[in-house]
């Protein structure tokens, strides 16, 4: 355990904890978008901001890559905390008006935002689809495209690679915003303008499944196709 | 140099504009770019307004342009606020601003450089656009109140800590970011524009970038030369990319002399401009240094022989066995070559001074010849005793490959200490571990023999004096110090030269007993020939040599499309590594880098270190502090 001081409390952290991670386990709130609890973190949103003492300096930073230290001083709550985390939400808010994962940020954080439906569903770039499609499926079928020297690459998004995907929906299921859409209707699956035949349980005759997830899944574990045409509730 | 009306260069303040006498101007402060003056320049360190009239507003409207299109887009305040901070100057530009918008602007600029993720954010996207707000607020208030603006088109040019220090001048943070994406194909595709050999200078390189990496300051420097090999070796596990064809065939001939890195990186960008190429190979096989040179254990021939079989699969015509003893330019011209590009290497062993190295006495092998040798499949007998003279990359390889062979005791002698020896840190410290033992501060000054074997060295001792035009303090003999060393074998490696004598007469050579060529171009005295690699620097790196060869390539079509050369924007001149903050980055290990026991590694010639898993890669490639750095003058 790591002796810490947050909020000018005197609080304990475990080792190896993120500052975001030891301020959650006091219940101390700071607001993400881009964080989750199982994936790596990934500093998109600068939302997490705290302030930390370093060289006797206090010191903006993300707190959700950045570990916390044996006797940290962080601050949570300062003005200056407050000030940056306001422009990182009227930063998102300028370029995402209408998608209402962002105008409630926004609005929680103190920008003043406009009247009107909240109707948009913007990809705001979170990378939490790309990393649960690799640290979680593990087929890497969605990736950012990168911008940079020498690559003309207008604007910044998400590349979908559909001969990798299997459909499983993990992306859906973890998008903040709903940009990612996945429709089903009867066997057929639709994600990422891809469509995917459904498996039907061998026992309740309920389409439960892709096929290409059940297959990727009887390649990664052995476990043969016949096994997992069941559903888990028929089990 | 005339003094600048203005610098905030690195921070540091020069105000001339209300005539005051002129202060002198850092050293540091780039007062032209190239070969070409400027009259403003925005850059990630501050700006400078050489004449007083520049227009501010546009210049920084351009700038946030540039930093636009390198803002990575990944993190929610650089880019974004690049975009509304371009549509607040632009709104300014265009007679349409309010007053309150400069405030704004400046909120913004400081949220940006505090609040960014990454490197490029914090210190290069909009960092001059907060001096030009502050030192030129009248600029932009004159802009209030329906008055327009006026832009105008401006040059742009980005380098990068570590892509400055590579010689070839790699795109460094551009490949990291795409292993980090999980692109290993896209990062490769990038790495060979500039390094058609990602394999063998992913395992060889000695790492200039590495050496320049801001994160050097906070911890550890990223693994840049082990994730260039992660982008090559990820290509080889998935079943190995050919390389792109040429878009159109060009009937120009070029023939290259020696498939070195440079003939190869020479032969690789010409063939991508559509010339017909043929290199002729003194050697059976093709690579130089990189394939005579580093032993097995370094570089397994595996790698180096796929990257040349794709530069084959591209075209470019390799004639091994074909040592050029004269080269004859009536014949070249009449089998049609229009250009020709001398890149032999320097093989020939240097003496070391000392008495009896020129008599031909058994087990006195020059250290390039050895390894020569023993990498075109000669058999080396292992005796007792070896002794290398030498504290450079050649003499640790001997050593190591002695060890290897099943030499009993491998001892090199340096003349300097370990601190001036010019071998890779982690070439001795790998070489130390397998059981190679150094005495420092020892030269040879002659060999002592048994009829005609070698049997030992005398020696004598050195001590260090003042430091020489290398830099490093100069060893001097101590009087009366000599002793014995005891050796069945001795191998001097302390340097190599080319061996020119196939252009005797034909092509200036330097004091050095190098090839003279214009260092722009490459072009010797002879319009249509052209020089590059080891022959003309002398024994330098892979790098060096590749990059010789690209830009070569670009000047030999230069020549042959009748255009003048344009060499590429330098920063030479200005500090690169510095900047002005960087804010709060937390500390993060360098992924674990696994190399083969000391035990096992002596038994054969097994690859020493083990990759990175991809996985392995893109966490360290995740470390990367992303830190471009723009320029924007006009």
């Amino acid at each position: 355990m790591l002796n810490v001081m947050i909020d000018g409390k005197k609080l304990e952290a475990k080792d190896g904890a993120t500052i975001l991670q030891a301020c959650q386990a006091n219940h101390i709130p700071i607001p993400t978008l881009c964080f989750h609890k199982d994936l790596m973190p990934f500093g998109a949103c600068r939302l997490c901001v705290v302030e930390v003492k370093a060289n006797g300096k206090w010191q903006v930073t993300s707190s959700c890559d950045a570990l916390i230290k044996d006797k940290a001083e962080v601050r949570t709550n300062s003005d200056k905390v407050k000030e940056s985390r306001k422009l990182a939400a009227e930063l998102l808010y300028y370029k995402y008006p209408t998608t209402k994962a962002v105008r409630d940020m926004a609005e929680s954080l103190g920008v003043e935002v406009a009247e009107g439906k909240a109707e948009g569903s913007d990809c705001i770039l979170c990378g939490l689809c790309t990393r649960t499609c690799h640290e979680i499926v593990g087929v890497d079928a969605l990736k950012f495209v990168d911008r940079g020297l020498g690559r003309n690459v207008a604007e910044p998004k998400i590349e979908y690679v559909a001969d990798a995907c299997i459909g499983c929906g993990s992306c859906a299921y973890v998008c903040p915003t709903g940009f990612v859409k996945m429709e089903a209707s009867g066997d057929r699956r639709m994600i990422w303008d891809k469509s995917f035949k459904m498996v039907a349980c061998g026992k309740c005759g309920r389409y439960f499944a892709p096929e290409d997830q059940l297959k990727w899944i009887s390649k990664k574990t052995g476990v043969p196709m016949s096994v997992l045409t069941v559903c888990t509730s028929c089990k | 140099m005339s003094a600048v009306s203005f610098s905030s260069w690195n921070g540091k303040i020069v105000d001339n504009r209300t005539g005051k006498a002129a202060k002198a101007v850092d050293a540091g402060v780039p007062k032209m770019l190239g070969d070409k003056s400027f009259t403003a320049l925005m850059g990630w360190n501050g700006m400078v307004i050489a004449d007083a009239g520049a227009n501010v507003p546009s210049l920084a409207l351009a700038y946030l342009k540039e930093a636009r299109k390198l803002s990575c887009g990944e993190c929610s305040v650089c880019s974004i606020g690049i975009d509304k901070l371009t549509a607040l100057l632009e709104g300014l530009i265009a007679g349409k601003g309010k007053k309150q918008d400069i405030a704004e602007i400046e909120r913004i600029v400081k949220g940006v450089m505090e609040l960014s993720k990454c490197n490029f954010g914090r210190a290069s996207a909009v960092t001059p656009v907060f001096d030009a707000i502050r030192y030129y607020k009248d600029d932009f208030l004159t802009l209030i109140g329906g008055k327009k603006g006026a832009t105008r088109p401006y040059k742009a040019a980005v380098t990068a800590p570590c892509l400055e220090a590579c010689p070839a001048k790699l795109d460094i943070p551009g490949y990291i970011e795409l292993i980090r994406n999980n692109k290993f194909g896209e990062s490769l595709n990038l790495i060979r524009k500039r390094c058609i050999l990602p394999g063998v200078i992913g395992r060889s390189c000695t790492h200039p970038c590495e050496e320049a990496c801001v994160r050097n300051g906070i911890d550890k420097t990223l693994a840049i030369r082990l994730l260039k090999r992660s982008a090559a070796d990820n290509d080889l596990a998935q079943g190995a990319s050919a390389l792109k064809k040429p878009t159109a065939e060009r009937p120009e001939k070029v023939a290259i002399v020696g498939a070195g890195p440079a003939g190869l990186a020479a032969a690789y960008h010409l063939r991508r401009m559509g010339y017909q190429v043929t290199i002729f190979e003194a050697f059976p096989k093709g690579g130089g240094m990189a394939a005579v040179g580093i032993p097995d254990y370094r570089l397994p021939k595996g790698i180096l022989e796929h990257e040349i079989k794709l530069i084959r699969e591209l075209g470019a015509d390799i004639q091994y066995n074909k040592r050029i003893t004269k080269l004859d330019m009536d014949d070249l011209t009449t089998q049609g070559f229009k250009a020709i590009f001398l890149s032999v290497g320097a093989h020939e062993g240097t003496k070391i001074g000392c008495k009896g190295e020129d008599a031909g006495y058994e087990g006195f092998v020059d250290g390039a010849v050895f390894l020569r040798d023993l990498a075109l499949g000669k058999t080396v007998e292992p005796k007792g005793k070896v002794v290398i003279v030498g504290g450079g990359n050649v003499a640790m390889d001997c050593a190591r490959s002695c060890l290897r062979l099943g030499f009993k005791e491998v001892e090199i002698l340096y003349r300097r200490t370990r601190k001036e020896m010019p071998a890779r840190p982690e070439e001795i410290e790998e070489a130390l571990e397998e059981g190679v033992k150094v005495r420092y501060l020892v030269a040879p000054v002659s060999v002592l023999v048994d009829g005609n074997k070698v049997k030992g060295a005398e020696c004598i001792r050195m001590k260090l004096g003042a430091p020489d035009s290398s830099g490093r303090r100069r060893p001097i003999p101590v009087k009366g110090s000599e002793f014995k060393v005891k050796a069945d074998m001795i191998i001097p490696a302390t340097g190599q030269k080319p061996d020119l004598r196939f252009v005797k007469d034909l092509v200036p050579v330097t004091g050095w007993g190098t090839i003279e060529v214009n260092p722009e171009t490459l072009r010797t005295n002879l319009e249509n020939v052209f020089a590059g690699g080891d022959c003309v620097s002398g024994p330098a790196t892979l790098i060096e040599a590749l990059d010789a060869g690209n830009k070569v390539a670009r000047s030999i079509d230069a020549y042959l499309q009748g255009r003048t050369f344009e060499p590429e924007v330098s920063f030479k001149g200005i500090d690169v590594k510095a900047q002005r903050a960087i804010g709060f980055v937390d500390a993060c290990a360098q992924e674990k880098v696994n190399l083969l026991d000391p035990k096992a590694r002596v038994k054969g010639f097994a690859e020493v270190e083990a990759p990175y898993s991809d996985a392995a890669a893109m966490k360290e490639a995740n470390r990367c502090l992303r830190c471009y750095r723009l320029v924007v003058w006009g």
